[in-house]
């Protein structure tokens, strides 16, 4: 008995001298592991704000942000550090952004990417103690626009963030979520489903015309003006009488067009780039083209070419004016030469003449996309005026 | 342990019975943590100093432990100098924490120490106790060593993290990996053979010598296990 | 269902891709010492098995209700080992006095799985990994499983090594380590398997 009370006594005296050493030894050593912790954690947010003192996160849930923000840390100078998820070339490119209190970014970091070209890593340098307008004047990096034009994106959430977080308010909605908010404002019968009305008729006045899908009527754009239009070509919106006359006629014009095929083989000297033709009963032209871009002149190890043309429809005056200009299908390189079926890009041949479609800006990094295009529209002007009865330009 | 120069029990760890590649113990940090020469040779040292610390606590404590308890003390002496290491490296070396992981918590079952503490400096005075923690510690560092430096030169064309250009097209990527390691450490052991041309006391099979539990082993299990069958 | 796939998912990692034995390096000293015949490499599997499940049962409730709540987390290695150490003299007493078949069968492998690294190390992981009680259990059921087969395939290799006429230097150990790496690299070939059976 006493040998059991000897060994048991021995191994529970042990077992307490041990349990004090380790306490003495976690009383000294946890306050430099916590720091440690904290100071690896706080790394990247001193990357991108390196004045920052005493990070502490914020819940987010509380707050309506953009949609790319996943993390947020408030600092004691007022500033924040966002931390953002956007898709560039993938998804995937995850994004630390400090922002001051003044509203301007202390510093950027990008800290993943499944991005295939190298300037996320240097991009974020050139954003450093800008505000948000500045931000968005920053330019894209040619051969890198979608990787780069999400990365200025997301630099622009995050200020909006900070703003936010801060007490401010700002507009978070992306350009497609505001229009798609005007359209709806100014036509509620559209249920918010709207296309944009490719133009064959000269219509004096009207930007743009955005048709119901359900067919209850469209949305003409004047300058930032929204006026919704019934089925029957009424103005529905508030606008002064005048003004709503005037776009009754010009839908009443729109309403009435009416196409006709025509035969190409009746003419002589058309090129093959025009694919079809048709006019309306005005006498204006609508010509399906297709450029020979990258797809077809292109191709290299990297880019190979897809033996796709780029189709385009152009609708034109008798005399040779563009009303309206649309990419209807591309296969060209993607974040390159595909900017051809950007609205950006082909908007700029609406009103141009064959003496000024030549001055247009072409598709930065992309030569050969931009060539084919401006041959396509070329053609366009060539085949008008063989259609008119005229002869095309000599090669 | 016979001509018992101090000299002679701090050196046979190295070599004559390296734990590693002669006594064969500890076998699980030496091929998990030799991937890359960094983390070896924290690993260790990391052993040796819970070696030589619980080597000598334990040969202070030999007269007053009670045989039938004798192994449970071990077990927690052994353990708290692992979680005291344990702490000081992630306090003071997070990036070796990281490295080793779990392997560090796991130094309180290699078999090495409680193998040392059961053969030794249970029956040894605390100054050999502790030559003999050096010794062996040295001799699991040098042989952990020496098996990164193979598996992470010619496996990851790198030394401690730092990148070999010139070796970097003809690495063995295998070798940084699980199968790699038993390789490497199955031909290091007949290097071992050869170099000491077998008059070290090779270890062919596990065996109540280096089997810690061997004290414990009322069953006989390992005579049953280990000898000859 | 989405537990059920995370639980199997958890089971077969562990048995395949994290092998312990094969991958991780733990366990590597009876894996070695014990798997010369089929029917010890069995035994010693299922002691293992039964013992993990068991050390995990116990260890996951203390450090969760017991050490997390005390602050006392530097205490884990300490109270594992012991925990451990105690349920082996426990489940050994209890074989003995209950089954002395079972005894002699298992008995013997139990004083061997104290300083088993495994053991400990399944403990510990669980723990790191922050699985909850459910999966910890599946976790213990899976490694202890993959150490079987880890077991079992070698013991059959082994049989084979012993017939052949292996170079002196790489007698005994040597030509098993080797031997052993070869099966690791076929373990190799379940990487992303697993992760890809619900993909």
């Amino acid at each position: 008995m006493k040998k059991y009370v000897k060994s048991t006594l021995v191994l529970v005296c042990i077992c307490a001298t041990i349990s004090l050493m380790l306490a003495a030894t976690n009383a000294i050593t946890a306050p430099i592991i916590e720091k440690n912790q904290n100071a690896a954690a706080n790394a990247a947010l001193l990357e991108v704000m390196p004045d920052g003192k005493d990070f502490e996160e914020i819940d987010i849930t509380s707050f309506t942000l953009p949609a790319t923000v996943t993390e947020a840390y408030k600092e004691a100078g007022g500033g924040h550090v966002i931390k953002l998820a956007t898709t560039g070339y993938s998804s995937g490119l995850v994004i630390m952004c400090g922002v001051n209190a003044d509203g301007t970014v202390s510093g950027t970091v990008c800290l993943a990417s499944g991005e295939t070209l190298g300037h996320e890593k240097t991009y974020g340098e050139n954003f450093t103690g800008k505000n948000v307008s500045e931000v968005e004047a920053v330019d894209t990096i040619s051969g890198a626009t979608k990787t780069t034009a999400a990365y200025r994106g997301a630099v622009k959430d995050a200020i909006n963030a900070a703003t936010i977080l801060g007490g401010g308010s700002v507009d978070i909605r992306s350009d497609e979520e505001i229009l798609a908010d005007n359209l709806a404002a100014a036509l509620p019968a559209g249920e918010g489903k709207f296309t944009k009305q490719f133009i064959t008729e000269v219509i004096e006045g009207i930007d743009a015309v955005y048709r119901a899908e359900n067919g209850k009527g469209a949305v003409c754009v004047i300058g930032e003006q929204f006026i919704g239009v019934d089925a029957s070509g009424v103005v529905v919106s508030d606008v002064d009488a005048g003004l709503a006359d005037q776009i009754s006629a010009q839908m009443e014009i729109l309403n009435a067009s009416v196409e006709t095929e025509l035969d190409l083989s009746a003419y002589t000297g058309l090129h093959t780039s025009l694919v079809s033709a048709a006019k309306t009963a005005t006498g204006n032209y609508v010509l399906d083209m297709k450029g020979a871009g990258y797809g077809i002149n292109g191709g290299d190890e990297y880019h190979p070419a897809s033996g796709e043309y780029i189709y385009i429809r152009v609708s034109m005056t008798k005399d040779g004016k563009i009303i309206d200009c649309l990419t209807v299908s591309q296969a060209e390189t993607d974040n390159i030469g595909s900017a051809c079926a950007d609205e950006a890009f082909y908007g700029q041949f609406v009103g141009k003449t064959e003496a000024d479609y030549d001055a247009i800006d072409g598709i930065s990094g992309a030569t050969i996309t931009t060539n084919g295009y401006k041959k396509a529209i070329l053609r366009a002007f060539e085949s008008v005026k063989i259609l008119e009865g005229g002869a095309g330009n000599e090669e | 342990m016979k001509n018992n120069g101090n000299m002679s029990v701090l050196l046979k760890g190295i070599l004559k019975e390296n734990p590693v590649l002669v006594l064969i113990l500890g076998t699980c940090p030496t091929l998990a943590t030799t991937n890359n020469v960094a983390g070896a040779f924290g690993m260790g040292i990391a052993a040796m100093a819970v070696l030589v610390c619980s080597n000598m606590l334990i040969s202070l404590l030999r007269k007053i432990i009670p045989d039938s308890v004798r192994i449970p003390c071990y077990i927690v002496i052994i353990a708290g100098f692992v979680t005291i290491v344990q702490m000081i490296v992630q306090a003071y070396f997070p990036a070796l924490y990281e490295m080793l992981g779990v392997y560090l918590a796991l130094i309180t079952v290699n078999c090495i120490i409680l193998g040392r503490a059961e053969m030794f400096a249970s029956k040894n005075s605390v100054g050999k106790s502790v030559l003999d923690g050096l010794g062996m510690g040295l001799g699991f560092t040098i042989a952990l060593c020496a098996m990164a430096f193979i598996r992470e030169v010619f496996g990851n064309a790198s030394f401690a993290g730092i990148a070999i250009p010139f070796l970097e097209p003809y690495k063995i990527a295998f070798l940084v990996k699980a199968p790699g390691g038993m390789l490497v450490y199955g031909l290091l052991i007949a290097l071992v053979y050869v170099i000491t041309q077998g008059k070290a006391p090779v270890k062919t099979e596990f065996s109540c010598a280096g089997c810690p539990s061997a004290g414990s082993c009322q069953t006989g299990a390992c005579q049953k296990k280990g000898g000859e069958q | 269902m989405e537990m059920f796939k995370t639980l199997i998912i958890i089971l077969l990692s562990s048995v395949l891709v994290n092998n312990y034995v094969l991958s991780r390096f733990l366990g590597i000293c009876p894996f070695l010492g014990v798997s010369k015949k089929i029917n010890q490499a069995v035994g010693m599997g299922i002691s293992v098995t039964a013992v993990m499940l068991l050390a995990t049962a116990v260890t996951w409730p203390i450090q969760y209700l017991l050490l997390d709540k005390l602050g006392l987390g530097y205490m884990q290695t300490i109270i594992f080992i012991l925990v451990i150490a105690t349920l082996v003299q426990i489940l050994e007493l209890l074989l003995k006095r209950f089954s002395p078949t079972l005894h002699k069968g298992l008995g013997v492998y139990l004083p061997l799985i104290t300083t088993n690294c495994a053991v400990l190390g399944v403990a510990i992981n669980n723990i790191n990994d922050g699985y909850n009680f459910l999966e910890s259990m599946v976790s213990s059921l899976g490694c202890g499983l993959g150490f079987l087969l880890a077991m079992v395939l070698f013991s059959g290799l082994r049989s084979r090594i012993d017939e052949s006429r292996v170079p002196k230097p790489f007698r005994g150990l040597a030509v098993t380590l080797i031997a052993a790496s070869f099966i690791s690299l076929a373990f190799m070939g379940f990487a992303g398997v697993v992760d890809a059976l619900f993909a």
